[in-house]
């Protein structure tokens, strides 16, 4: 088959793509899950989409090519380009524009006035036969479920008729460039802002992570599931796993997006990470068990980020931490910063953050920013302490006590 | 369905050509600055030969077309769902969006759907009337390129009154903040909108000039356990980066970032414990030896409680 710029399906490229933007150090022979010819047309079709952030290295090993973006200096995703790139057929994009043209030229029309209509125009071309009645009726209700038009009821007869828009699209432009980047789904914000003259291009974003926009496909069915409590058939990692999905959580600080969701076969709360599933197959709408609202919501006032479940143990965790005069910015970190639990005054010095939490180990991350004013640190599960030391007295050996320690 | 050939670059540059055959302005140069403009890097080799003929029978070789309209597509259920989404989103409240048109439309999503779990909870109080002012007018003076009078808070309590060339709203989804950039007095500003007091168009536009941000460079180390390769490069995969591999579990990273951000670099840094190991700036590695040092002194780990 010939090389094309479009891609049929979505899954395909997602892979490509992460690798090439977060990790980047992958040299052309080590994309071993496919042909070196595939890995040649993937990169490709990536260079042509965001040519412009492209990078190459060559090395020892050969040439990489990687994606290097600082997200907080461009007004929109770049990746949102590999959601303009769905294929098509010829037959596709004629029955497109001549569809919407002719609706909105002469209003409703059957299918046999649309026949007629689209045999008058396309008898100037060569080749000049129009498309099937069966081809144009089933794309006039593949717009119909897109929402793009209509269908009328006239006597027997069905009529198609263009949606008509009453918003005011110029409104938006505003809107549309933030919440394109700063809202779930913003693939979606950065299609309507498509249809306006000139984007507002003002805005930028710190602490961004576009990769999340590759899951989109993923999240929108997530949602759809939620909004009719239908339970989900999510594929990932080889498996096939029937849950209700729950709610979406999205890490502004670890670049990763989670579903939560309850299995009823368990009973048990679990997170699954959106960047592995495959697909997510909506099933049967599923009453919501007496309880479970009640016991979501204990569930999630002890879960620190994502990880844990309603069958692990809970774990009480305290950290005391030091902040001399002038220094209140600390305790307001600790404030800020806390997802769940307490901080209180010990002292004029101290204050102590206490939380009971699923899974403490979890909290590493969080108490290491900590390090350098921690004057205590207690926790139920002794794994939890034990690896803090012994990461930290790690760290200390790395950088030693002499400028030369580190080399 | 998110992903479909309707909201393509390939319809989206025939749509502008059309556009333009339909104006019967269309000029073969035209056509191809189009596609350039609207499509990929290789795209003219298809777009002008399916456009030009029996192939998308759309436009015909001398560049007219038998469409009557200029092209436009309504708003897809799709879109109108995401943009009712919006209306729900506290934020909404800093913007002016026509509403028409939406009333029986079902949000794609709802604010109880998602969580952002590791936000900061101070974020900016958008139900705040005068917040919303001042960030609409904000808004207005770069849509009209004017320059604006400030008034705000520093962290030090000191209140300084400014003309600045607004360049940029900032957003941080960490923090749930927006900032100000800005140009004045021959210098960069970052102001955060909820420290501004008094915000209003200026007398006169100045036109100040943005200076760039000062960007530094840190090198680390990172040792591949427990997924720290994956887990790290997520964490920094905002910022511009190169990673190089050096054996089977070693990785080396370069990152560029804001100067006024290393505080919150460090801390960053220090989040991955010993698996990543600065290794340049030395002003950097100081930084990390000092907080080391500082924790060594207050000695806060019992061993009663290890294993």
């Amino acid at each position: 088959m010939a090389y094309s710029e479009l891609i049929k399906s979505f899954g395909r490229i997602r892979t490509y793509l992460r690798s090439f933007y977060v990790y980047g150090f992958r040299h052309r022979d080590e994309f071993t899950e496919k042909s070196a010819r595939s890995y040649d047309n993937e990169r490709r079709r990536i260079e042509s989409w965001l040519g412009d952030y492209m990078s190459f290295r060559q090395d020892a090993d050969g040439r990489r090519v990687f994606l290097s973006v600082d997200s907080r200096s461009i007004p929109e995703n770049p990746l949102y380009r590999a959601f303009r790139a769905k294929s098509f057929t010829g037959r596709d994009i004629t029955l497109h524009f001549h569809i919407l043209d002719i609706l909105s030229s002469v209003g409703g029309l059957s299918i046999t006035g649309m026949m007629d209509e689209l045999s008058d125009r396309l008898s100037e071309f060569d080749p000049d036969e129009p498309p099937d009645e069966s081809t144009v009726r089933k794309k006039l209700r593949e717009y119909a479920a897109l929402g793009l038009i209509k269908t009328e009821k006239r006597g027997r007869e069905t009529f198609y008729v263009l949606s008509g828009d009453r918003t005011r699209i110029s409104s938006w432009d505003a809107a549309a460039a933030f919440f394109s980047e700063a809202a779930p789904l913003g693939v979606i914000g950065s299609y309507i802002q498509d249809r306006l003259p000139e984007k507002f291009g003002q805005f930028r974003f710190k602490h961004h992570y576009i990769l999340n926009a590759l899951d989109s496909e993923v999240l929108c069915a997530l949602f759809s599931a939620i909004g009719q409590r239908r339970l989900v058939t999510l594929a990932f990692r080889g498996q096939r796993r029937i849950v209700l999905p729950l709610k979406v959580f999205i890490g502004t600080q670890t670049g990763r997006q989670y579903i939560l969701t309850w299995s009823p076969a368990h009973d048990r709360f679990s997170f699954i990470r959106t960047d592995r599933i495959d697909s997510a197959e909506a099933g049967d709408v599923f009453e919501f068990p007496a309880g479970l609202k009640a016991r979501l919501d204990d569930f999630l006032s002890h879960v620190w980020g994502v990880t844990g479940n309603n069958f692990s143990r809970l774990e009480h965790i305290e950290m005391t931490v030091f902040a001399g005069e002038g220094e209140e910015h600390v305790v307001r970190r600790l404030e800020r910063e806390k997802r769940c639990g307490t901080v209180v005054k010990v002292d004029d010095t101290h204050w102590r953050f206490s939380a009971d939490v699923y899974d403490a180990r979890e909290m590493l991350p969080w108490l290491r920013t900590f390090t350098g004013r921690i004057s205590g640190l207690e926790c139920t599960d002794a794994r939890v302490i034990a690896r803090f030391r012994g990461d930290f007295e790690t760290l200390a050996q790395m950088y030693g006590g002499n400028n030369n320690a580190v080399s | 369905m998110l992903f479909h050939e309707i909201y393509g670059s390939y319809y989206l540059a025939a749509a502008a050509i059309l556009r333009e055959a339909v104006r019967g302005k269309l000029t073969g140069r035209e056509l191809q600055s189009l596609v350039r403009e609207h499509a990929f890097g290789e795209s003219l080799m298809t777009v002008p030969d399916g456009l030009k003929g029996g192939k998308w029978r759309l436009m015909h070789k001398d560049l007219s077309t038998p469409l009557e309209n200029e092209p436009s597509m309504p708003l897809t259920t799709t879109e109108k769902r995401w943009m009712k989404a919006l209306l729900t989103d506290p934020r909404i409240r800093l913007f002016d969006p026509d509403m028409t048109g939406l009333e029986d439309v079902e949000p794609l999503f709802t604010p109880d759907m998602t969580v952002y779990y590791d936000r900061y909870s101070d974020g900016d109080d958008y139900a705040d009337p005068g917040y919303a002012a001042r960030f609409r007018t904000i808004l207005q003076a770069l849509r009209e390129n004017r320059d604006l009078y400030v008034l705000f808070e520093t962290g030090k309590n000191t209140r300084p009154e400014l003309v600045v060339t607004p360049y940029y709203l900032e957003y941080s989804e960490k923090d749930d903040r927006f900032r100000l950039v800005a140009a004045g007095r021959k210098r960069r500003w970052t102001i955060n909108l909820s420290r501004i007091i008094e915000c209003a168009f200026a007398y006169e536009n100045r036109n100040s000039r943005l200076i760039a941000a000062e960007t530094d460079t840190v090198v680390f180390e990172l040792e591949d356990r427990r997924n720290a390769l994956e887990r790290v490069l997520l964490h920094f995969s905002h910022l511009e980066k190169e990673t190089m591999r050096l054996d089977e579990s070693r990785y080396r990273v370069t990152l560029k970032y804001d100067r006024r951000d290393e505080p919150e670099m460090v801390i960053r840094i220090l989040s991955f414990g010993s698996a990543i190991r600065v290794t340049e700036p030395e002003r950097f590695i100081g930084l990390i030896r000092e907080r080391i040092e500082k924790q060594k002194r207050l000695a806060a780990f019992p061993t009663d409680n290890a294993e």
